[in-house]
């Protein structure tokens, strides 16, 4: 392809835009967590705070009446609290998806029986339904299941609305792996399960890391569910949480960003870290 | 050490029409090498899978030692087989791959290792025992799937092209190797390979198969010399053997043999172990010529065209047109080095008549009892 100057010039402007549009409002939720209310509200508005602190930080993990955080109450102990709910949510979801969707997979890809293409268009079917047209009849079923505002009732929950997806993403690389080293196994003395076990999941293993990843990061970024499913702290989760701070009358942004910060930073981290493996999960060549 | 594979018309239908193997009987006696040989597509692999218990039997019976196991899952066959992309298993170490099987059996640690020392001393893996599959050659890799067969001990081997994805060099080398490993097991062997080479250089007896049917079953001499059908002669041998549209015509008191402008008088020899070939005279057939009984002293004399030339360097393979035809067939001549022919030109050469082979031009079928042994 032959460059011209000016294509070189939109390609840079289109990079730079992309990268202020991702980054921009992370660099803009970090400095405003370092300042203090009345530098984010000060008019003309400054970018980098004069006077860096860390009260809002300890505003948000040990509390605030409001009185001093203008509008904004927090209680110590709950952001944590609800840190720890996603991350006992993202990751109970990610193992039971994973131990449903790995053996529903390796049976839609491998075992011949009839039905097996219905089941799975129907379960790739499920992908294209909005999720508000079944939060209704969501909030029934698990009203009636007594599972409203617990942790196992969101797992549940995101395994149903999980599972289709890493189910399909998983059934593409049974399809694409062989089939001898299970053969072999076989041979070698194994029953079916245990060569599923012994052959099969380890060979699948970038796969299946790359689609926890997937799962953990979608989850910890669920707002309506939770929203609609916990009432109490004993199963909400950051996300929900955070909206809470946003004050009736007036809100502290500076604790507000300094929650997104710290709420940023496990799904960032674990992004960081699986890059590799969730672009190519996702370009489908694991 | 003794045990025999067995086939008893064993049949496999395919779900769309596809007969893979079709009435397949033969048997693997104790300690033999016997080589599944034919194009791709005529049903080895499937064939053999069906030992294996990989693939469920349509019709027919499947013994190991006299012990029917059509219907058992392959666990209970006690058979190892080494597959052609090899299916190790990639996340185990080299020692891991090897001891897997007999780690499924509760076999004893201390026997586990053992059996694996000796297998892996054998095939000269003793210093990549501690590697990954991902770290290993071809070769390497192939030693590690042979060496976990022969760990297990099993009652009988298969093998599917376990060749043929390394080099020319490494193959040849690893014929011998393999020839050396089972010799020394001592347990039936049924190996498949498309590669008539392999089968004629490997196998105790030679099995080709066609469209899942068996055209022939015997040492590879008796396919070379008597091969019983066109398919087969054409199959074995290499370069192939020239198959020519001809007929035998009375000559004098004897017979010829006239194709393509040229005519051939067969020699008493050539007819005393065929009686009824002469009753063929007149009807059309098919001659069959091997490249290698071209050039040979004393033989009858053919004038071709040469159309080209390859120097093997040991040897010279011409390809040769009987001259004043236009289209005629193209004749493939092995020669000496020796042989002066110019390319373009035309030239003697000649036939060894004792040594031709004919077929029914219809069926294939061939003639007489095939070509004698020279
Ligand atoms: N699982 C299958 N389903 C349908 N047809 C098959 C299957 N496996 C093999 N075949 C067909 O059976 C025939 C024999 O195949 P195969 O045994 O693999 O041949 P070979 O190993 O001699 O090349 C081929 O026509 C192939 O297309
Ligand atoms: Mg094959």
């Amino acid at each position: 392809m032959i460059t011209t100057p000016g294509m070189r010039v939109a390609k840079i402007v289109a990079i730079v835009l992309i990268v202020v549009w991702s980054v921009g409002p992370i660099v803009l939720g970090v400095t405003t967590s370092i300042s203090t209310q009345r530098e984010v509200n000060s008019i003309p508005s400054h970018w980098v705070p004069r006077n860096p602190t860390l009260q809002a930080y300890r505003d948000l993990l040990n509390g605030s009446t409001g009185q001093t955080t203008g509008g904004t109450v927090t209680r110590g102990g709950d952001f944590v609290h609800a840190m720890t709910n996603s991350a006992e949510i993202a990751l109970g979801a990610a193992a039971l998806t994973l131990i449903v969707s790995t053996m529903a997979a390796y049976a839609l890809g491998r075992l011949r029986f009839r039905l097996s293409g219905a089941v799975l268009a129907l379960l790739i079917g499920t992908l294209v339904i909005p999720i508000f047209v079944i939060v209704i009849g969501l909030f029934q079923v698990m009203a009636n299941a007594q599972l409203i505002d617990t942790k196992r009732g969101l797992i549940l929950v995101f395994v149903a609305t999980q599972s289709p997806l890493a189910t399909w993403l998983l059934y593409a690389q049974v399809r694409e792996m062989p089939h001898e080293p299970e053969e072999a196994a076989l041979i070698d003395g194994c029953r079916r399960w245990q060569a599923f076990v012994r052959v099969v999941v380890p060979q699948m293993s970038s796969g299946i890391a790359a689609v926890a990843a997937i799962i953990v990061l979608s989850v910890w970024g669920e707002f309506l569910i939770p929203l609609l499913l916990t009432s109490t702290m004993s199963a909400k989760p950051v996300t929900v949480l955070i909206t809470e701070y946003v004050g009736k009358y007036t809100t502290n942004y500076p604790i507000l960003a300094a929650a997104g910060v710290l709420a940023l930073i496990p799904p960032a981290v674990l992004a960081l870290v699986l890059n590799k493996r969730i672009t190519g999960m996702l370009a489908g060549s694991s | 050490m003794s045990g025999t594979i067995t086939l008893e018309s064993v049949t496999k239908h395919f779900p769309g029409g596809v007969v893979a193997v079709n009435d397949l009987s033969l048997e693997v006696q104790p300690g033999e090498f016997l080589v599944l040989v034919g194009p791709s597509g005529c049903g080895k692999t499937t064939a053999l899978r069906m030992v294996a218990g990989l693939e469920e039997v349509t019709s027919g019976q499947i013994r190991i030692n006299d012990r029917i196991v059509t219907r058992l899952p392959p666990r209970d066959r006690d058979i190892a087989m080494v597959f052609q992309n090899y299916a190790l298993y990639a996340h185990m170490t080299v020692r891991n791959n090897m001891a897997f099987g007999l780690k499924m059996a509760r076999m004893p640690k201390q026997e586990i290792r053992s059996r694996v020392d000796e297998a892996a001393a054998m095939l000269g893996l003793d210093d990549l025992l501690n590697r990954k599959p991902r770290q290993l050659s071809g070769g390497q890799r192939q030693r590690v799937a042979m060496g976990r067969a022969i760990v297990r001990e099993p009652a009988a081997f298969l093998m599917d092209e376990p060749l043929s994805n390394l080099d020319a060099k490494l193959r040849v080398e690893m014929r011998g190797e393999i020839i050396r490993v089972q010799r020394r097991i001592a347990a039936p062997t049924l190996y498949v390979t498309h590669d008539q080479t392999e089968a004629m250089t490997m196998g105790d007896r030679v099995a080709i198969l066609r469209d899942g049917l068996l055209q022939q079953l015997g040492t590879p001499d008796e396919v070379y010399d008597r091969p019983v059908n066109a398919f087969v002669a054409g199959f074995i041998g290499s370069p192939s053997m020239n198959l020519v549209p001809a007929t035998l015509e009375r000559a004098g008191d004897g017979l010829a043999v006239a194709f393509a402008g040229a005519r051939i008088p067969l020699p008493a020899e050539a007819l005393s172990g065929r009686p009824d070939l002469a009753g063929q005279a007149g009807r059309p057939l098919t001659v069959g010529l091997r490249p290698e009984d071209f050039g040979r002293p004393g033989g009858a004399e053919v004038e071709v065209e040469v159309t080209r030339l390859e120097s093997l360097g040991s040897e010279l393979v011409a390809y040769l047109t009987p001259a004043g035809t236009q289209d005629g067939p193209l004749l493939t001549a092995r020669l000496d080095r020796g042989e002066t022919l110019v390319q373009g030109e035309t030239a003697r050469v000649t036939v060894d008549a004792r040594r031709l082979y004919f077929f029914d031009a219809e069926t294939g079928a061939a003639l007489g009892s095939g070509g004698t042994p020279g």
